[in-house]
């Protein structure tokens, strides 16, 4: 027992009520712990609770700039801290903190009539991704050439782990544009413009979007869903049935997107 | 730990003069203009990743020393180191050859939840053990010493019974690892904290210090009371200096780096950080050999 009667407590205890207090819990626990030395225990605190909110609200903006501008600083600092207590980091590389700011945004009641808001979360995490995946070597399209032509339809493929695919029912990627600083005059976007579906990944430390067709993305979808070749391309012949696969094959081993094959069994294509 | 550890924490190491810590607004400017500095530090999981920040680290290596200090281990943590994270690290090592490696006496993980910032330890046997752990076992994975920076407070527990240079000498000679004192840290703890910041120097193993830092602080108001805030944000104070002149009499020349993180002026401000850092650290040496030989 400790002088003043409170019992001593381990550090894994002392350490778990400090995370708690931190992050928006009761904080009696631990100020009984704290020397006041001329400043109340609450207030010096209230320094560390300060400094982990802050910081790790303008980690979210540095991931998150247009999500940030489009509700405004303010609300995005309210939105980011009760983000923080319901999602803290599970680890210190803080470009891969806040991966779920999209799915916590469509559930935020004060958002909700913002719908476009978690597709630019989205679209945002995945420019993110980009920036920061581990480097890998686009396999080259002569590597393909050992595959046995009946064998064709059972590959599946890796991809560069800097690219994500994204199908939004707003106009994600002109939205986005409007929002860059250099942009003078803020064009207006018309929010009934349409979807779009956007590759989003790293090219030569240049991290970029595209847009592609609804095919395309159907197909590079299943792919990077680790479905077979044959499959993935019946997928796409269901949305476009005049689609030209042999050029979209093609396009996906000049565009370097793939770094690895495999022919690892697996069920079958329905005929 | 094994026979091949290389000692990058010794005073004698390959580093002499003043580096500065390298941070995104900068690594452009410091690869077209390549400015005269002694070393550079940067922050290990920064460049944990791929892409753009670690090909410009890359390119960087071959010109400068480089300095790797980690903020995310959480050597003072009750749980299970994160082994996930330590090879991170130890791949990073491996790639970028640092000249340095450093870490916390603090803790920033709990329950899985990270929550970055260095926070205080009660200075106990419990945690005393729990550290000296940690940092056996990440210098077994990174097959070298590591450096431990003392941290800035705005707190003590009530039961932390062992002073804060003690515990440090006591992690030096259970583990091996070297120290590295931050004398800004040392100048706001003791403020908020009310010990005297010479005397704590005074206390440190000088053997063991195989690197200073140096930075900016502001100061705040709490429960109407100033408390000094660590932000890395503006010069160093004059106070700072003279402590820093202090430590370099009591310990001799170290490395020394000047960090700078909120709002981060031109690299010049801090290139002329660095030279000034020479010019006390000399000073300090010369006047400690008079002394010497009066």
């Amino acid at each position: 027992m400790r002088a003043g009667g409170l019992p001593l407590r381990s550090l894994g205890d002392l350490q778990d009520l400090v995370r708690r207090a931190l992050l928006g819990g009761p904080a009696q626990g631990v100020v009984s712990l704290i020397a006041a030395d001329g400043i109340a225990p609450e207030a010096r605190l209230d320094i560390y609770r300060h400094h982990v909110v802050a910081s790790l609200t303008a980690a979210l903006e540095t991931t998150y700039p247009v999500v940030c501008r489009l509700i405004d600083r303010r609300f995005f600092t309210y939105a980011a801290d009760a983000f923080i207590r319901s999602h803290p980091p599970t680890g210190p590389c803080l470009f891969e903190y806040g991966a779920e700011l999209a799915g916590f945004l469509a559930d935020f009641p004060p958002c909700r009539h913002l719908e476009y808001l978690p597709d630019m979360a989205r679209l945002e995490w995945a420019l993110n991704v980009a920036a920061h995946a581990d480097d890998a070597a686009p396999i080259s399209p002569s590597a393909l050439e050992s595959v046995a032509p009946a064998r064709v339809g059972e590959l599946r493929f890796a991809f560069d782990p800097s690219l994500s695919l994204l199908r939004s029912a707003w106009p994600i990627d002109r939205i986005w544009r409007a929002n860059q600083a250099e942009v003078g005059a803020e064009p207006i976007v018309n929010l009934r413009a349409g979807g779009v579906c956007l590759e989003i990944r790293r090219r030569d430390d240049v991290v970029g979007f595209h847009e592609l067709t609804e095919a395309d993305y159907t197909l590079r979808r299943a792919l990077l869903d680790d479905e077979r070749l044959d499959t993935a391309a019946e997928a796409a012949r269901g949305v476009d049935p005049a689609l030209d696969l042999a050029g979209l094959l093609g396009a996906l081993l000049q565009d370097n997107v793939l770094v690895g094959f495999s022919l690892a069994p697996g069920p079958a294509a329905p005929a | 730990m094994g026979r091949d550890v290389t000692i990058g924490a010794r005073p004698d190491g390959a580093l002499a003069g003043a580096g500065i810590g390298l941070r995104a607004p900068h690594v452009a400017d410091v690869i077209t203009t390549r400015p005269h500095v002694a070393w550079l530090e940067v922050h290990a999981e920064n460049y944990m990743g791929g892409g753009a920040a670690r090909h410009a680290l890359t390119r960087i290596r071959a010109d400068y020393p480089i300095a790797l200090h980690g903020v995310g281990l959480s050597l003072g943590g009750a749980d299970d180191l994160d082994a996930g994270h330590l090879r991170r690290l130890r791949r990073l090592v491996d790639e970028i050859q640092p000249v340095l490696v450093s870490e916390h006496l603090a803790w920033s993980v709990a329950g899985g939840s990270y929550l970055n910032h260095l926070l205080p330890l009660p200075y106990t046997e419990e945690s005393l053990d729990v550290v000296c752990a940690h940092v056996t076992r990440a210098q077994e994975v990174l097959g070298r010493y590591l450096l431990m920076e003392n941290p800035s407070a705005y707190l003590r527990f009530e039961h932390s019974p062992i002073p804060e240079p003690d515990f440090l000498g006591e992690i030096a000679r259970r583990t091996g690892c070297g120290l590295l004192c931050d004398v800004n840290n040392i100048h706001v703890s003791a403020h908020n904290l009310g010990f005297d910041p010479v005397a704590y120097i005074d206390a440190l193993p000088a053997g063991a210090i195989g690197e200073i830092h140096l930075a900016g602080h502001s100061a705040n108001d709490a429960d109407g009371q100033t408390v000094l805030i660590d932000d890395h944000g503006s010069r160093v104070a004059p106070e700072v200096w003279r402590l820093y002149a202090h430590a370099i009499a009591a310990f001799g020349g170290r490395p020394t780096l000047v960090e700078w993180d909120t709002d981060i002026p031109a690299l010049d401000v801090l290139l002329d950080e660095a030279r000034h850092a020479e010019r006390v650290a000399s000073h300090a040496c010369r006047g400690a050999a008079s002394a010497l030989a009066r």
